[in-house]
């Protein structure tokens, strides 16, 4: 099994998809950055103000979650895909002949390249949020004193949020097109679906991948699309789950397409 | 080259092995055995099966029925598959970013090697100065290569070659005739599929032959064209129609091999002579022949897949 997740390793680290992924963690998140403390004095009136109020301060320290949302899931679309899209798939069964155990590798390997981009858009918080933020006469302690809320959130959400990428990736196993649907899906597709519900039947669509991972991702989520407010994770508007209701939601999204990928993908032949 | 004498090669055994598609049969029981220490061809037309049931070996396709092993395993219950079998299958599943020695420290990782073991097989195929290029680069004899180096990276007992000398340049294609003899030589297994008939006359020790997933022939190579020597008859004609005609007439199993060229299998010169003389075809050759592995395999496959025109005589 190490050495199934060693092969992966090296192959998610020599692919440049991979790395663009990588490449953009940091400027979403100081994009975001940028749209909490431009918020944070309100509208209208300060261009920048500190983080004032728990909410903002949660945001600020969150910023990264608009970029993982859109991101990991990339990353495990790309882990799969690119074994179809290159044959690969051929020379990895070969090495790997138990199934099992080259989608556990593939499931592992993407958990901890998602976390990775969590904790680079966590570098982002930290070397421009914290000092800007300082700069502007707020106390850096009272945004790190949320780390326990928000960072443990945040990894769980990166990684189911990859493992949702894997297994849309196996039921799409076409590259270009899983990577533009989990893009539109994300940033266009559930907000279209959630104000939809929500204008005709007046339900609170709140169990979709992104509003699942925000709730999980928890006070964060509050502060940004969740209950109201901007900046980044989850649908404008809706009302989310508790934070483990959204880990729950969020693991189904992740392990049932990765399931059904499994039986109608990984285990068919391959000629 | 030369060989050593240790014996470290494992058997392989198909037993009944059988793979529908949907309606279609592309393996119909199957069964023969593969020794080591000897190069074996498994020889078939386009659509024989002959890549399916090595697939259905490496475990990539599931049987139908039957089974197929290595050393009496199945090749996903191996401890350490890539030290076991190497494989080489297609000479395009390379991800076209990733460079040669990236490639092949994959596999490596994969198989619990070291990754200097990467370095020694782009040695041992001759791609150490590309070590560093993109696959994407790569002509299809150099990732024949490489694939061959990716079949060799666990320094295998067995080795599983699917038309290896797709793409390699006749210098490249007498390396690896010369590299299959070496790895044989050394006791270790090697079934190499093929449709290069001469080439493989030259490499292999035993062969198969089938058709229509069927075994039509198993045996050394000695052992299998001796069957049929003597038996061929190749005419050139200018009534090569007629003459297909006439033999069609007479129940002959023949093969068109050019327009003015005919080989009749499993008869003599005293059958053939007299039926063309009495219907008068002009003949500017009639040549009785020695077997030959070609012959043997357009005997035993109706020459299906290479311009079968007698089917449709």
């Amino acid at each position: 099994m190490i050495n199934a997740i060693r092969a992966e390793l090296i192959k998610m680290r020599s692919m440049p998809g991979v790395w663009v992924t990588f490449g953009l963690a940091f400027p979403l998140t100081v994009l975001v950055i940028l749209g909490v403390l431009a918020s944070a004095g309100g509208f209208p009136g300060h261009t920048f103000y500190f983080a004032q109020t728990l909410r903002q301060q949660r945001q600020l320290l969150g910023a990264g979650y608009f970029g993982i949302e859109v991101l990991a899931p990339i990353v495990g679309v790309l882990c799969v895909t690119s074994e179809y899209r290159h044959k690969t798939i051929t020379t990895t069964l070969v090495l790997t002949p138990v199934r099992t155990r080259a989608v556990a590798a593939k499931v592992a390997v993407t958990a901890l390249w998602s976390v990775f981009i969590a904790l680079l858009t966590l570098v982002a918080v930290a070397a421009v949020a914290l000092p800007w933020n300082a700069a502007l006469g707020g106390v850096t302690s009272q945004i790190t004193d949320q780390v326990g809320a928000v960072v443990p959130g945040l990894l769980v959400s990166a990684i189911l949020l990859g493992l949702f990428g894997l297994g849309f990736g196996t039921l799409v196993k076409n590259q270009v097109a899983a990577i533009l649907l989990t893009i539109g899906g994300t940033l266009i597709l559930e907000s279209l679906l959630v104000a939809l519900a929500r204008a005709i039947f007046q339900y609170n669509l709140n169990w979709l991948p992104n509003a699942a991972g925000a709730a999980l991702a928890g006070d964060i989520a509050r502060g940004f699309g969740g209950n109201g407010g901007n900046g980044g994770g989850g649908p404008q508007g809706v009302h989310l789950l508790a934070w483990w209701q959204g880990g729950l939601v969020m693991l189904l999204w992740g392990l049932v397409p990765l399931t059904i990928g499994y039986f109608t993908t990984f285990r068919r032949d391959v000629t | 080259m030369t060989a050593g004498t240790t014996t470290r090669g494992l058997p392989i055994e198909f037993r009944g092995l059988s793979k529908h598609f949907g309606p279609v049969l592309a393996v119909d029981d199957l069964s023969f055995s593969v020794e080591p220490g000897r190069v074996t061809g498994f020889l078939g037309p386009n659509g024989s099966g002959k890549t399916t049931t090595l697939r259905m070996l490496l475990g990539l396709v599931h049987p139908t029925a039957g089974t197929a092993t290595i050393g009496g395993r199945n090749y996903w219950d191996l401890e350490n598959p890539s030290s076991t079998v190497g494989a080489v299958l297609e000479a395009t599943s390379f991800h076209p970013a990733r460079r040669a020695r990236t490639h092949l420290r994959m596999a490596a990782r994969a198989g619990g090697h070291d990754d200097a073991r990467a370095d020694e097989v782009l040695e041992l195929v001759g791609l150490t100065g590309d070590a560093k290029r993109k696959v994407g680069g790569f002509s299809m004899g150099m990732r024949q290569r490489l694939e061959l180096a990716t079949a060799l990276i666990g320094d295998p007992d067995v080795l599983i070659l699917d038309e290896p000398s797709n793409g390699l340049d006749p210098q490249g294609i007498a390396w690896l005739r010369d590299f299959m003899r070496y790895l044989a030589g050394e006791g270790r297994t090697v079934l190499v599929s093929s449709h290069l008939l001469s080439e493989m006359a030259q490499t292999i020790d035993d062969a198969v032959i089938v058709s229509f997933g069927q075994l039509k022939a198993q045996g050394t190579l000695e052992q299998i064209t001796s069957n049929l020597t003597g038996l061929v008859m190749r005419a050139r004609t200018p009534e090569a129609d007629r003459l297909c005609a006439v033999l069609t007439e007479a129940h002959i199993a023949f093969r068109r091999l050019t327009h003015d060229e005919v080989a009749m299998d499993s008869v003599t010169p005293q059958q053939v002579g007299p039926l063309l003389a009495s219907h008068q075809i002009v003949l500017h050759e009639l040549t009785q022949e020695g077997a030959d592995l070609e012959s043997v395999f357009l005997s035993l496959t109706a020459g299906l897949g290479f311009g079968d025109v007698a089917a449709h005589a």
